[in-house]
């Protein structure tokens, strides 16, 4: 089975990366952002839920400041770690992105030899990617702009925009 | 997956230039001739492997075919007198010539290896390379600068039998920062995000490394826009011993370090095209410093160990240009199927050319071979034996017990048609122009806004994020102060490698000069400057002028136009005077051509570059300076004539003033002072050194007033001048050959004795009330230096 773990900062503690991810939209000229937010995922190809929640825990999880959020990759996109975090009714769009097929991924490199020193030995296989949680109404065209020209490298890169609420 | 024969034999002119292209093999029709006549002569087509090896040994990046080809020339030469010229090898007229005319002793290892390496002390030797990564970090900024900065360590550990690195240095040209995000050409990033992406990678790799990043420079132009200059430089140390590499016939080839996926493919031809909107996403490298950094540490304990007898690193055509050097007096066979892969499906020619990272290539004897792989698997290192080096004078190219490719070494490396193309320059015409007569008024608002110029502005906020005290050897580094206030510029960085050599007391200065603008006007000048200035940047910190060796990057834009082959022709005469006159020899350089980007059918060129790293040798590291003002009552004394050379400044530019003459080298005025500077210091008569560049005589003394947290008074009626100057002239002039230096007032004498024949003068004093103060008989200017400073602090906004 294919997990994807997400990432998140708990309640309490900053999105340093976050932060820094509108100032990168304000200098970009696009006003429309009041806030955003950043997760990093892990696609992780072969695991069991309790070996995934065992990796979110012992690897990938600053076990003081962040928490792990775990979807199966085939649920639906809109079912997102955000959702823990975010209050009020406001509009949410995730844009995700990962590298494009064939582009070397060290940090997936790294994970997999973790999840080997960890026990885990059978075969597995790791994606990294990156949510970035842009909060309030934004358009389409905008949120493009902002994917295209901040967040995402097309050459390298794939992204996708999901509406979450 | 295997090999195809790709069809050359029966095309014609046009069909082979149309080969050339659409396999992107940067290859010209007398090139792709040559091939052809070749092959005929074998009376077979060549395989996929061997063209692609080819064009990889033959490329631009590899061979430097535009510099050591046939050049006709016709324009001004040094004295400006208009000339024609024929080149037969202006590499080996210009820059070469000069060292081999040098011929300093102590220059160890010249132009033949992956670095150039010069004499430490009486056994060890320090190597020195800088590179570019230009074209990868236009298109992905992060992996492309961090690759830079893996590829040049690499050059040192592949320098004879392998260097320990001690430093990195890196010089970026950006577009300008503050652009409108609608200016920037479709398909390119904004400056911003390339700045960015760059300054993160060049930190990461740096950083994981654990090499301290220690010099460096960041410059900005609208020319730079969608083509960065991404200049990365590594030091290292090793003992002499280890300088010479010798390939024996019967070594195994060794392969170390990372695995080989398509990363990278078509680098060294991609370097040798424009860049367009549809480049090709497979040229992108991606960089894994933890895996370096295991190569690094386990080949030096092999090196030691003399475990083998040759390495080089995988570059620019990866294994091909590796395997295909090391083989080149012997022959070599290599297995394919034996690299170890990331991923399978990658077909015969992508193994060998691919430019996957962190791999490194040895020749090891047979009886050594269990060892070394030993050794490389107990560090969790993948090394693997794939092919054995000959004694046939041949490439060869298998596999699976196929032979996929075989190419004479001889035609691979020598084979390559000589290029010739014409060359034309003329220097603009450089007038004087009107005095520039500003009020006190006027010339402090010019000196805030000087101060806040990108190119003299603080680059903390860049310095910062990379680590330059690692291994604990910088003493000198590259923010300079008191107690914490740590901001001013230093104008060069000194390691003390003690932790390597046990009990020296010598250390090694890193600096670089580059001033883009002055090409403006005159390459000529340009070059001249950029040595001068990096010289100057050294001896601020107290090395020895006459220990001093240099490095030469060349980014330019395309060389088959004759106006910009010209501008290239010009700077290689100023490296050779300028290298005669200074006694200065060059060890190492590369040439990044082709530094243009078409957009919409309109063709974008670079303003030129040349980028000069200094590395010198300072006998006692307790004599180095460093550049903030140390304690009110001290002497301001000047050394070096300011004239009226205000072309192509800082202060002509934020002023709007068009004209002047740019700044001039007198190398035997600048090279006295020099020596005095550094018999000063070793007598420890300097409290302070700061050279004044960028911004004049007004930036440089307020910024070695607000680094010492003192003030500073300066009677510009002191000043020694070579013609008459306005106060705003002799402020702002950008004259070469100059330094400021802070002197007790009891050592005056002494000093005043040690500059005689030379211009010095005492200009003013240090004062303990924060202000800096500028006084003639016409004008008075005072500003505090906390508003100087925050000017020059707060200006670049990039992160």
């Amino acid at each position: 089975m294919e997990y994807e773990i997400e990432i998140l900062p708990k309640k309490g503690f900053t999105d340093l990366h976050g932060a820094r991810v509108l100032s990168d939209i304000m200098q970009a000229g696009i006003k429309d952002v009041k806030k955003t937010g950043y997760s990093p995922v892990y696609a992780i190809d072969g695991i069991t839920k309790a070996e995934a929640d065992l990796i979110g825990w012992e690897i990938l999880s600053d076990k003081i400041t962040e928490t792990f959020f775990i979807t199966e990759s085939s649920t639906t996109a809109k079912d997102r770690g955000c959702k823990e975090l975010s209050s009020g009714g406001e509009k949410v769009h995730a844009i995700e992105v990962w590298f494009k097929k064939g582009v070397t991924d060290t940090v997936s490199e790294s994970v997999v030899k973790a999840i080997k020193d960890l026990g885990i030995t059978k075969e597995v296989k790791v994606k990294t990617g990156h949510i970035y949680y842009i909060y309030g109404a934004v358009g389409k065209q905008v949120l493009e702009k902002i994917a295209t020209t901040v967040l995402a490298n097309t050459l390298i890169q794939d992204y996708k925009i999901n509406e979450l609420r | 997956m295997n090999c195809v024969n790709i069809e050359i034999l029966k095309l014609n002119d046009k069909e082979l230039i149309n080969l050339s292209k659409k396999n992107t093999l940067s290859l010209n029709l007398k090139e792709m001739k040559a091939v052809k006549s070749y092959f005929k002569k074998l009376k077979r087509d060549p395989t996929d492997v061997e063209i692609e090896t080819i064009a990889q040994t033959w490329s631009e990046h590899c061979k430097h075919k535009t510099l050591t080809g046939v050049i006709n020339y016709s324009g001004a030469d040094s004295k400006g007198k208009k000339v024609n010229i024929t080149y037969k090898n202006l590499l080996k007229e210009t820059i070469f010539k000069a060292t081999a005319e040098l011929n300093k002793k102590w220059c160890l290892s010249v132009f033949k290896d992956n670095a150039g390496v010069i004499e430490f002390d009486k056994l060890n030797g320090i190597a020195f390379k800088v590179e570019t990564h230009n074209h990868p970090s236009a298109l992905e900024p992060y992996g492309g600068a961090a690759t830079g900065v893996g590829g040049v360590i690499r050059d040192i550990l592949g320098v004879g039998l392998g260097a320990k690195p001690l430093a990195n240095t890196d010089v970026f040209c950006f577009g300008n920062p503050d652009t409108p995000a609608k200016k920037v050409p479709d398909g390119m990033h904004h400056p911003k995000r390339i700045a960015k992406g760059v300054v993160a990678g060049v930190r990461d790799y740096g950083n994981r490394m654990g090499i301290p990043t220690v010099n460096g420079g960041v410059h900005f132009d609208d020319g730079y826009m969608a083509n960065p200059l991404i200049y990365c430089g590594t030091m290292g140390i090793m003992p002499k011993s280890a300088i010479e590499k010798k390939v024996k016939s019967g070594d195994f080839v060794v392969v170390a370090g990372g695995r080989t996926g398509r990363d990278g493919i078509h680098g060294a031809t991609f370097s040798s095209a424009e860049l367009d909107k549809e480049s090709d996403v497979s040229a992108v490298q991606i960089g894994n410093p933890i895996v370096e950094k295991k190569v690094l540490d386990t080949m030096l304990k092999a090196r030691d160990l003399k475990l083998y007898r040759a390495v080089t690193d995988c570059g620019a055509g990866g294994l091909s240009s590796a395997c295909g050097e090391l083989g080149e007096s012997t022959g070599v066979r290599i297995e394919l199927e034996k690299v170890p892969l990331k991923y399978q499906g990658l077909a015969p020619w992508e193994i060998w050319i691919s430019e996957a990272q962190e791999r490194m290539v040895f020749a090891v004897p047979p009886k050594n071979v269990k060892k070394l792989l030993n050794l490389f698997d107990c560090e969790n290192v993948e090394a693997t034996v794939i092919g054995r080096f000959t004694n046939d004078k041949k490439l060869t190219l298998a596999y699976n017990g196929k032979t996929v490719g075989q190419l004479d070494m001889d035609f691979l490396h020598k084979g390559v048609p000589k290029t010739a193309a014409f060359a034309r320059y003329a220097p603009l015409k450089e007038t004087l122009r009107k005095p520039v007569k500003f009020n006190g008024t006027r010339i402090r608002e010019s000196l805030k806004k000087v101060l806040a110029d990108s190119a003299v502005c603080s680059k903390e906020q860049i310095i910062r994020q990379y680590d330059h005290e690692v291994q604990g050897q910088t003493i000198v580094k590259p923010l300079q102060g008191c107690a914490i206030n740590i901001w001013g510029p230093g104008d060069a960085a000194v390691i003390w490698p003690y932790a390597v050599i046990k009990n020296t007391k010598k250390g090694i200065v890193l600096s670089n000069g580059i001033n883009h603008q002055y090409g403006k006007a005159d390459t000529y000048k340009m070059t001249a400057s950029a040595i001068e200035e990096a010289l100057r940047n050294a001896v601020a910190v107290g090395a020895n002028p006459d220990r001093i060796s240099v490095l030469d990057n060349f980014c330019w834009g395309n060389p088959e136009k004759p106006e910009v082959l010209g501008s290239l022709v010009r700077a290689a005469q100023a490296c050779y005077d300028m290298s005669k006159k200074f006694g200065v020899p060059f060890i190492s350089g590369k040439d990044s051509l082709y530094n243009e980007y078409t957009i919409r059918g309109k063709t974008f060129s670079i303003p030129p570059a040349l980028l000069i790293s200094a590395m010198g040798v300072i006998d006692n590291v307790e004599n180095t300076m460093t550049m903030n003002f140390k304690r009110a009552g001290n002497l301001i004394m000047l050394l070096g004539i300011t004239r009226n050379e205000l072309g192509q400044s800082v202060f002509n530019r934020i002023n709007k003033i068009s004209g002047g003459i740019a700044p001039n080298v007198y190398p035997e005025e600048s090279l006295k002072i020099m020596r005095g500077i550094y018999k000063a210091a070793n007598a420890g008569l300097i409290e302070a050194c700061h050279d004044i560049s960028e911004g004049g005589l007004a930036a440089a003394v307020s910024e070695m007033a607000f680094a010492g947290s003192l003030g500073a008074i300066v009677k510009l009626g002191a000043v020694l001048t070579k013609e008459n100057m306005t106060d705003a002239e002799i402020l702002f002039s950008e004259s070469n050959g100059r330094f400021i230096i802070e002197v007790k007032p009891d050592n005056a004498k002494k000093i005043k004795d040690i500059f005689k024949g030379s211009a010095i003068s005492i200009a003013g004093v240090v004062t303990g009330d924060c202000k800096v103060e500028f006084g003639s008989d016409k004008v008075y200017i005072s500003e505090k230096t906390g508003v100087l400073r925050s000017a020059w602090q707060n200006a670049l906004n990039l992160f």
